[in-house]
């Protein structure tokens, strides 16, 4: 067997399989995972239903409902995600682990996403069912099935584009070693940008317009605005196509990298 | 010599630190040339700085060298790195390639497709390595739950699942405990004999090199110091043998030294026991013996070679 003959598809498929077996044998992590997302969601939901309460019932087209809908997505997708991963790749960049992955006839980097999505799968699995189940009891069942039935593949979706973003981001430490400050950006940029903890609507019409196109948007606004009672499919489009852009940047990026590693040395 | 499993020419490799003010360059490598025949276990030692790993990253091509060349299986490592790594397996000391959560069957069925291996190959594989390396009650058991030399034995079947042609060793052995450490290096001279698999080494146990290795390399300050094979080691490089006797009289001790000349060096061991060391560049055994035969009556004698660990020493703080 010839590297150019190994198909990456089927990599990724088994690393994530892996990835997924190794996350139920946490159950820890997993009951940790849910205890932190329903504390999450339950306070911010609530100062949302009050902000909607005070507005006369809703605000910026957001009912106290939707907003529910709406916090319970976006957090469930942030928070499935495995934490400090920016900080892990730089680690492991640093203290030459990547070296043991450079070895081997298939890119770094098909393995390393595959292997976080399939992280973050049981982790989004659990808060979806908590996240459901909390939902339908405080703010009622949803209003539009279709809608949620577009925000699971979204959610998926937003983790995905979350994790290969993350990536792209963390191969300048192959270059500067240190992933602080480019962690600090990109969390403040999901955070805000992304729509995590304010839905874009909340912000001025001249920024929400722009930021609903740019990628950090199909990392938490879009499943949660879908999540949310709108029927808005052009959304997973252009989800699948920052997915695409930022699998494409990740992987000329640690291709990037990984020669400059060469020349350096770990 | 086109089929040489390793082919190293001039191979030169330097660091450069600091910035503009403090730039400083470190030649790791020093135009370093050898050959390692197929099936060959080569053991690649020296001390730390000596430029052994700089060289092994080079080989399986996660390095650039700044100039000379090299082929591995007959690939340029640092253009083809994939390539390489499809007919290579890797060991690098305590860098686990397995999952610790999973048994190892889990971690080999990810590394098995990895390395383009379909399902069946991939189970055969498994049950092959397993019965060979006996890790066969290790397998389906996490690893987080075996000992430091059970993970081993898993982390040296995970490399040679896709029937490398070649295995890169980079300090298997270290923090193994001694029992461990043997079974690691039996099993590696069994990989060798019955699967053919050429063995590139590099550790600082020196029992490695001795149990494992056929030939040695020796580097420091990143040239190629010494090179031979194990056993020739010490016949070529000790410049001392050690003579042990056991007197017929406990008072004969002194009777010894009488006369027995300053390229000797005697020791009183204990009650009747004697230890000669000879600079057999000035003296012969021989020699000596004869004079230990002559002057007292003895219980026994033997004459013992220094350890290889002294030889290597000895290599090492030779002047340049």
């Amino acid at each position: 067997m010839t590297a150019t003959h190994i198909s990456n598809r089927r990599v990724a498929v088994t690393s994530g399989r892996s990835a997924v077996r190794r996350v139920t044998r946490q159950p820890g992590v997993l009951v940790f995972t849910a205890v932190f997302y329903l504390m999450v969601t339950v306070a911010l939901s609530s100062v949302w239903r009050a902000a909607a309460e005070t507005s006369g019932g809703a605000l910026v087209g957001y009912t106290a409902a939707a907003f529910t809908w709406y916090v319970a997505t976006s957090e469930s997708v942030i928070i499935s995600l495995p934490q400090r991963l920016i900080y892990d790749i730089a680690e492991d960049v640093r203290s030459g682990h990547i070296l043991g992955e450079m070895v081997r006839p298939t890119p770094t980097i098909v393995g390393r996403i595959a292997t976080q999505i399939g992280t973050a799968l049981p982790r989004l699995g659990i808060c979806v069912v908590i996240g459901f189940a909390f939902c339908s009891l405080v703010a009622g069942l949803p209003t539009s099935w279709s809608a949620i039935a577009l925000a699971a593949p979204a959610a998926v979706l937003a983790i995905s584009t979350n994790i290969a973003g993350q990536h792209a981001f963390a191969a300048s430490s192959f270059w500067f070693r240190d992933a602080g400050s480019a962690w600090f950006l990109y969390q403040k940029i999901v955070f805000v940008g992304g729509g995590m903890l304010i839905p874009l609507e909340v912000l001025p019409d001249a920024v929400n317009g722009w930021l609903r196109l740019l990628p950090f948007a199909a990392m938490a606004y879009t499943p949660a605005r879908l999540a949310s009672g709108h029927v808005e499919p052009e959304l997973l489009l252009l989800q699948a196509g920052w997915l695409a852009v930022f699998v494409l940047l990740a992987a000329r990026a640690f291709g990037a990298g990984e020669r400059h590693l060469m020349r350096v040395g770990a | 010599m086109a089929d040489a499993a390793i082919r190293v020419e001039e191979l030169v490799r330097t660091f450069v630190s600091g910035g503009r003010r403090n730039r400083r360059t470190v030649e790791a490598v020093r135009g370093i040339s050898f050959d390692v025949e197929p099936g060959e276990r080569l053991a690649f030692i020296g001390p730390n700085g000596a430029g052994k790993s700089t060289s092994i990253k080079i080989l399986t091509g996660i390095l650039f060298p700044t100039s000379g060349r090299a082929e591995v299986l007959g690939i340029v490592p640092w253009d083809e790195r994939r390539e390489l790594a499809a007919r290579i397996g890797t060991l690098f000391g305590q860098r686990s390639q397995l999952w610790t959560e999973l048994p190892a069957r889990a971690s080999f069925d990810m590394l098995g497709t990895i390395f383009g291996l379909e399902d069946e190959r991939i189970a055969r594989r498994i049950d092959e390595l397993s019965e060979l390396l006996d890790a066969k009650e290790l397998i389906d058991q996490p690893m987080r739950t075996l000992s430091l030399g059970q993970r081993m034995r898993c982390e040296l079947a995970a490399c040679m699942l896709h029937e490398p042609e070649l295995l890169f060793l980079d300090e298997p052995t270290i923090g193994l405990d001694l029992l461990a450490k043997q079974r690691f290096r039996e099993l590696l001279v069994t990989l060798n004999t019955e699967l053919g698999t050429t063995v590139f080494l590099t550790s600082h146990d020196v029992a490695d090199i001795e149990q494992v290795a056929d030939r040695a390399i020796i580097v420091n300050h990143g040239t190629i110091i010494y090179d031979a094979a194990v056993d020739r080691m010490r016949t070529e490089l000790m410049q001392q043998k050690r003579i042990d006797v056991r007197l017929d009289h406990p008072d004969d001790s002194a009777t010894i030294r009488e006369g027995i000349g300053a390229a000797v060096e005697v020791t009183e061991r204990g009650p009747g026991v004697v230890q000669l060391l000879v600079d057999t560049e000035t003296r012969s055994v021989r020699d000596v013996l004869d004079h230990v035969l002559a002057s007292v009556a003895i219980a026994d004698v033997s004459i013992v070679d220094p350890p290889l660990e002294q030889v290597i020493s000895e290599i090492y703080e030779r002047p340049e």
